[in-house]
């Protein structure tokens, strides 16, 4: 959604976005520690590339639910839990895309928020909204700009996660308010779950 | 809502799911795990499987205090005051009787006895054996129920944490913790149900790694695997807000998605929305019930003095045993504490001193603040490694200085509480320590005691997985060792 995700195929492992620390409390930052991150496209490659250290897994494959590699595994689990909830919403890998989908949202040809919501819908949802989840939208959007329209320096930090630049042409409040909406339609359970 | 709106609402995933299955995925059914039987659950919120506990539980919850890398048992409860004279003498071959060794000394060209140079004292009205290395655990003697007769079948540390783990040397099967989460499931509606906290000791720096797949859930669905309480400033992954998200914008956003996804639930009738839902309110205590837990402001000085100086220390031992006591308040089911650093190959003595220096004060700390607070009455404590050391010095035996190999056939350890019987010592080995001579304790036998005390039948918590009725306790007959029961 974010318009992120790099398609290149093959290559070296690359290594994702992932909390610090988490080598060293396991493996004493004994072979190839510490975590090096990666940075311009390798952050976005398909995950298939993330470097997988069998003594620590990224804690996107742990969370969920990714087999471990260790015994053959017939059937995925599928799991619901608060832990991929606050993954979803806290980890800088969705803020960004968040903020990017934003982006692209603001940045769409019929200018309005209702036509650049629906827009988003449809990108997420591949559907419109009904008119009870525009307006909810809506409103949520309007809140959180009265709220970083007042405070330009909470929007400028929403807007520094992740590497990737900001498109400096969009206003930072307005932007910053449309990633907080972008954040909230990425984490709907018909976004999240593959019906 | 009329009966077929009904039905679908408590079936439609679990209908599309069984109306996808192709002939060749229900002829593989057996092999996978949940796939051939849904589990029914308790009709509460806990989330346990229905028909559990079997009996009436001695314990609801259990602290594991995993000592890994294996503490020798020579120095800590296996007293063996004749190998003093034996000391320098050669192992006789008739007690090691074929026993395979490590790579570490099987080149060696003689396997000297070595004596502990730690003497041991008895303690309580119990008489309970304790070296002098543990003056504060030796405190509380009259609460331990001491087996000096454990015995595993792995000699090298992966395969054998593993094995206590999760019953098999093969990764890959559930841990302890998820089994108990999977069975009896959660006791508090802001926590994870399983909780896991790691320290490294001064005694060994470069100790053992750990694998996460440790407290892994294996086969059983990821809900149930040990989360890692962490020591800086995100205890939980991705606990906090991201840059520039106040919690009140965070809560503005979460009541949009409550709105939205609650819409759906009435589209579709879906109950995996309503558990959505739920999982980010979940979510959402837990962004208050995790700093609350770790805020340790409300600890009097003389609790803090108790677990001794490193408890200030975030990621310590010390810390993370007032953290476990912390955890047991808040009913999170199943507590487990890695120590790394008890690999004494080398340097015993030393290492030895600084790893007991560590752990002993803390240890006893919890113990006797659990004691006091009524939670031992309920909450199961154990305290062990993943095997025993070699008497026979690996390296140089000099008078001050010695080190010990890995040696599976009998070593010590200790629980405590949750009906476990206090002031008892369990088991013999014979004069070298080498072998046990009575009151064995198979690993799995440990598990099954552990399963008994929260009222788990280990026979009978089972999930079907590759053509085996899947257990924590093996294959094997085990039984749990009743007579510890009170």
């Amino acid at each position: 959604m974010g318009d992120l995700l790099v398609e290149k195929t093959g290559g070296p492992s690359v290594f994702p976005y992932q909390p610090d620390g988490l080598w060293e409390e396991l493996a004493g930052g004994a072979n190839n520690g510490p975590y090096q991150q990666s940075s311009g496209e390798d952050l976005y490659r398909r995950s298939l590339y993330t470097y997988r250290k069998r003594t620590v897994s990224h804690p996107t494959t742990s969370t969920f639910d990714a087999p471990a590699w260790e015994i053959c595994n017939i059937k995925r689990a599928r799991t619901n839990t608060p832990l991929q909830s606050l993954a979803l919403l806290n980890d800088t890998t969705y803020v960004e895309a968040a903020r990017k989908f934003a982006e692209r949202i603001l940045s769409h040809e019929e200018s309005g928020i209702e036509s650049q919501l629906k827009f988003a819908f449809r990108v997420a949802l591949s559907r419109l909204p009904t008119e009870r989840e525009l307006n909810n939208l809506t409103a949520g959007y309007n809140r959180y700009l009265e709220f970083y329209k007042t405070n330009q320096e909470v929007a400028s930090q929403l807007l520094a996660n992740g590497e990737s630049p900001t498109n400096a042409e969009l206003s930072p409040d307005a932007l910053a308010a449309m990633t907080s909406t972008a954040l909230v339609i990425m984490n709907l359970d018909e976004t999240i779950t593959k019906e | 809502m009329d009966t077929i709106q009904l039905s679908l609402k408590n079936n439609r995933r679990a209908f599309l799911q069984s109306s996808g299955l192709c002939l060749a995925a229900m002829a593989a059914a057996s092999m996978a795990p949940n796939a051939a039987r849904a589990e029914t659950l308790r009709d509460d919120p806990s989330g346990g499987l229905a028909g559990l506990p079997h009996h009436k539980p001695t314990a609801k919850r259990v602290i594991y205090l995993f000592q890994s890398g294996a503490p020798s048992q020579f120095e800590t409860f296996d007293y063996k005051p004749e190998l003093k004279r034996l000391a320098k003498t050669e192992l006789p071959d008739s007690i090691r009787n074929g026993q395979r060794l490590t790579g570490m000394t099987s080149g060696q060209a003689s396997f000297p006895i070595a004596p502990s140079i730690f003497n041991f004292q008895q303690h309580g009205q119990s008489g309970t054996w304790v070296s002098d290395l543990l003056p504060n655990i030796a405190r509380a003697a009259d609460k331990l129920c001491v087996v000096r007769s454990m015995h595993t079948e792995a000699i090298n540390h992966d395969p054998a944490i593993t094995f206590f783990q999760t019953g098999s040397q093969l990764p890959g099967r559930p841990s302890m913790g998820a089994w108990v989460s999977y069975g009896l499931g959660t006791l508090n509606q802001n926590l994870p149900t399983y909780m896991v906290l790691l320290s490294r000791g001064t005694g060994r720096a470069a100790g053992q790694p750990l694998y996460d797949r440790l407290w892994g859930s294996g086969v059983l669905p990821g809900q149930h695997q040990g989360v890692k309480l962490r020591s800086g400033k995100d205890p939980i992954l991705y606990l906090t807000n991201p840059a520039g998200c106040p919690p009140e914008i965070r809560r503005q956003m979460l009541d949009s998605l409550q709105e939205l996804n609650g819409q759906t639930a009435e589209r579709t009738l879906d109950p995996e929305v309503t558990t959505r839902i739920a999982q980010y309110e979940l979510a959402f205590r837990m962004q208050t019930a995790v700093p609350d837990l770790m805020d340790l402001s409300s600890e009097p000085q003389h609790v803090l003095d108790r677990y001794g100086p490193d408890v200030t220390k975030p990621g310590t031992y010390a810390r993370n045993c007032l953290l476990a006591r912390r955890l047991a308040e808040r009913d999170v089911r199943f507590i487990q504490l890695f120590h790394m650093g008890w690999d004494q190959h080398n340097d015993l003595p030393d290492h030895m001193g600084k790893q007991c220096r560590d752990t002993d004060q803390p240890t006893a700390a919890l113990i006797e603040d659990l004691s006091e607070r009524g939670l031992l009455d309920d909450t199961i404590v154990v305290w062990g490694g993943e095997f025993g050391r070699t008497v026979y010095c690996q390296g140089t035996l000099t008078e001050e200085n010695y080190g010990r190999d890995h040696h599976p056939r009998s070593f010590s350890i200790f629980l405590a509480g949750g009906g476990i019987r206090g002031g008892i010592t369990h088991g013999t080995t014979d004069d070298f320590g080498y072998n046990i001579v009575d009151g064995a304790v198979h690993v799995n036998d440990l598990h099954a005691t552990i399963l008994h005390a929260l009222g788990i039948d280990h026979n009978r918590l089972t999930i079907p997985f590759q053509g085996l009725d899947l257990r924590l306790s093996g294959v094997e007959p085990r039984k749990p060792i009743m007579e510890w029961f009170a």
